[in-house]
């Protein structure tokens, strides 16, 4: 996943850029429009100044200009103001400035110097500009602008402080926004997960903001709703038809019956015979479709009892350990020495028969039953050693009529791992189907039914 | 005197077939189609054993048994039911009935669980320690196992399961009645998950014998006695 492609990670990168120049322009704009204000401020006293001591030395040439200097500097009227004349070689004439600054040739632009004023003891920003009198001599006039370059030096540090604080609120905020979005897709992401785990009526959260989340969510519940009755007109149409072929098939089997009582052809006797396991074949189908149909809608529940797992495991291990053992394999019980639970005894041990024998007919060597005791309840496990389950398969294994091998025959038409589920999701629990490195491990996990009232 | 059995049955083909099986079986049997019928007649009594079906017109099977109980009749009640799930199976049991049998059902397997219900409500001997069918004898104190002067070793579960048919020694055992009754099992596993148990325990107790005692009973089950 490339970080940069995703919706998330660049709706935070936008939120922190917004943020990020929204406190730049707020910060530093006002900053600059204050420096060239100040400055354009300065400029014009200054050239005021400039204005007023060239019109004294137009009507009375240098002597009338260099009274006005003296006037103006020591009247100390514009107390920001900075004034020197200078004869054509600099040599200073009048003025509160001590020297003429070298670097200022006549007619510049007003440049921004740090010079002594005479009187002052430390240099001082400035404004100042030259003209080239007509009979040679230099003047400059300028404005003192050091307190306003401290004052902005001072905003201009406190921008840049305020600015380095704004990189961490829009981190911050950019943060929240994306955590907001993710907490309210959670809800339809968990839903949705659960749903795939087997927990089919988890629905989203009633949420009645409106917004495009609760939209999402609505629609993920809906999709589910939908998915739900059609499941459950699967299930009904299942239940429809197994309920109504045992009635022609009790009237069959009772036929095939008597006629296996009364058959006197011995040519005719092993049809008869395999007509009846026929015909018993097809009833344990239609009564496991049932049993699962029952147990997937909870049917049952009231006739859990109390009943010793381990012993549970030992009597399913007894009864099979001849079949194994003729295969030249071995069933073997890990379990404590007593487990006690409230189960569906008879479904339970319907679920392990199956799983036996469903190893019987496709695993290979010892088949090993354990029992785990858990926080909540215990888990049953039955695994073996053979070819097991490729872990793409597993869940279509769990499914109702489906056989992973069509080619394999066998009694339960499919239907043996889906009652195994079944009775799980009877005992609140689930199924897994893991790799036992060889072999299949079906783990059913079985949770503690709360006492009854 | 052969024993009366009455039947009470509302599906006409049922009753027909399970009554024929029965009168071959050597049974005297009566007849009723609905339960307020039924219980007329078995409250009567003199009946061996009473054939209930569960869903009746009328009186309902459950009804019939519950009134029956309540008249203080004691007489062994099968009943025969289309509901096959468990807890209709509980439901029943602890409601009074002595055995459960759900429909479609092999008539062997019904006869099979009537004649055990006829036989336990016979009055029972005391607490047999020896059971003996023939030259086999089985010391349930000892736990020891002989035919005549040969020892025969078994495992636990065969031992438990020779109990069981030498308890009903000579009447035929069906397969489920044996996962029932040995292992308190409901599912029948389908396969011949049975049958391997009693080839290993024929091999121990028939083979190299004279006479067999431990029989297949052909689409029926098993029976072990010394006629064969």
């Amino acid at each position: 996943m490339k970080i940069w492609h995703s919706t998330t990670f660049r709706f935070a990168a936008l939120v922190f850029l917004f943020q990020i120049v929204a406190a730049a322009v707020l910060l530093l704009g006002p900053a600059l429009l204050l420096r060239s204000q100040s400055h354009a401020d300065a400029v014009a006293v200054a050239e005021t100044l400039r204005d007023d001591l060239l019109d004294a030395y137009h009507e009375g040439g240098r002597p009338a200009l260099s009274r006005a200097i003296d006037a103006r500097v020591s009247r100390r009227v514009e107390r920001a103001s900075v004034l020197l004349l200078a004869t054509p070689d600099g040599t200073r004439l009048t003025g509160n400035l001590d020297h003429l600054p070298p670097d200022l040739p006549p007619g510049a632009p007003y440049a921004l110097e740090k010079l002594p004023r005479s009187g002052h003891a430390s240099p001082e920003a400035m404004l100042i500009q030259s003209v080239r009198l007509r009979d040679g001599s230099i003047l400059v006039t300028g404005t003192v602008v050091e307190t306003e370059r401290q004052v902005l030096a001072l905003l201009e540090r406190t921008s840049m402080i305020a600015l380095a604080l704004s990189v961490v609120f829009a981190a911050f905020a950019a943060y929240v926004s994306t955590r907001l979005i993710l907490n309210r897709l959670r809800a339809s992401v968990a839903t949705l997960r659960d749903v795939r785990e087997g927990r089919l009526s988890r629905r989203v959260p009633a949420d009645d903001t409106g917004d495009a989340f609760a939209l999402l969510g609505s629609e993920v519940n809906q999709a589910l709703d939908r998915m739900a009755a059609l499941n459950d007109e699967l299930k009904l149409a299942t239940d429809a038809l197994a309920h109504d072929l045992k009635s022609p098939l009790t009237r069959m089997r009772a036929a095939l019956d008597r006629a296996a009582q009364h058959v006197e052809d011995p040519l005719a006797q092993p049809f008869v015979d395999q007509a009846l396991t026929e015909s018993e074949r097809l009833m344990a189908i239609v009564e496991t479709a049932l049993s699962i149909t029952r147990a997937e809608a909870g049917m049952g529940r009231e006739s859990l009892a109390d009943a010793d797992l381990s012993e549970l495991l030992e009597t399913v291990a007894e009864i099979y350990a001849p079949m194994v053992e003729d295969q030249g394999r071995a069933i073997v019980v890990v379990a404590p020495a007593a487990l006690h639970m409230r189960v569906h005894r008879q479904l339970l041990d319907q679920a392990l028969g199956n799983l036996v024998d469903n190893t019987l007919k496709y695993g290979a060597g010892t088949i090993t039953l354990s029992l785990v005791p858990e926080a909540d309840g215990a888990a049953v496990i039955v695994a073996d050693e053979g070819p097991g389950i490729a872990p793409e398969r597993r869940e279509q294994a769990l499914r109702r009529f489906t056989r992973l091998d069509e080619a394999r025959s066998g009694w339960g038409a499919g239907l043996g791992l889906s009652l195994v589920q079944a009775v799980a999701h009877l005992h609140g629990g689930t199924v897994e189907l893991r790799d036992a490195a060889p072999g299949l491990a079906v783990r059913i996990r079985l949770v503690e039914p709360p006492p009854r009232a | 005197m052969s024993q009366k059995i009455l039947l009470v049955e509302d599906d006409a083909d049922t009753a027909d077939f399970i009554a024929k099986g029965l009168d071959e079986a050597g049974f005297t049997v009566d007849r009723a189609a609905n339960g307020r019928d039924g219980l007329f007649l078995g409250t009567d009594g003199g009946y061996a054993c009473i054939v209930l079906d569960r869903m009746l017109p009328g009186l309902d099977g459950m009804a019939v048994l519950a009134a029956l109980r309540g008249a203080g009749l004691e007489t062994p009640v099968i009943i025969l039911s289309a509901l096959g799930s468990p807890e209709d199976r509980i439901k029943g049991l602890t409601n009074g009935c002595d055995d459960y049998l759900v429909k479609p059902f092999a008539f062997a397997e019904l006869l099979a669980r009537i004649r055990l219900l006829i036989r336990r409500g016979a009055p029972a001997a005391v607490a047999e320690t020896v059971l003996r069918c023939d030259d086999l004898e089985m010391d349930l104190l000892a736990r020891r196992v002989r035919r005549g002067e040969r020892v025969i070793e078994l495992q636990p579960r065969e031992f438990r399961l020779l109990e069981f048919l030498l308890r009903h020694a000579d009447q035929v055992v069906t397969r489920t009645m044996l996962l029932e009754g040995v292992w308190d099992y409901h599912f029948d596993p389908g396969t011949n998950v049975v049958d391997v148990h009693l080839s290993r325990l024929r091999k121990k107790i028939d083979e190299g014998e004279a006479r067999r005692l431990l029989h297949t009973v052909r689409g029926a089950g098993y029976r072990i006695g010394a006629e064969p």
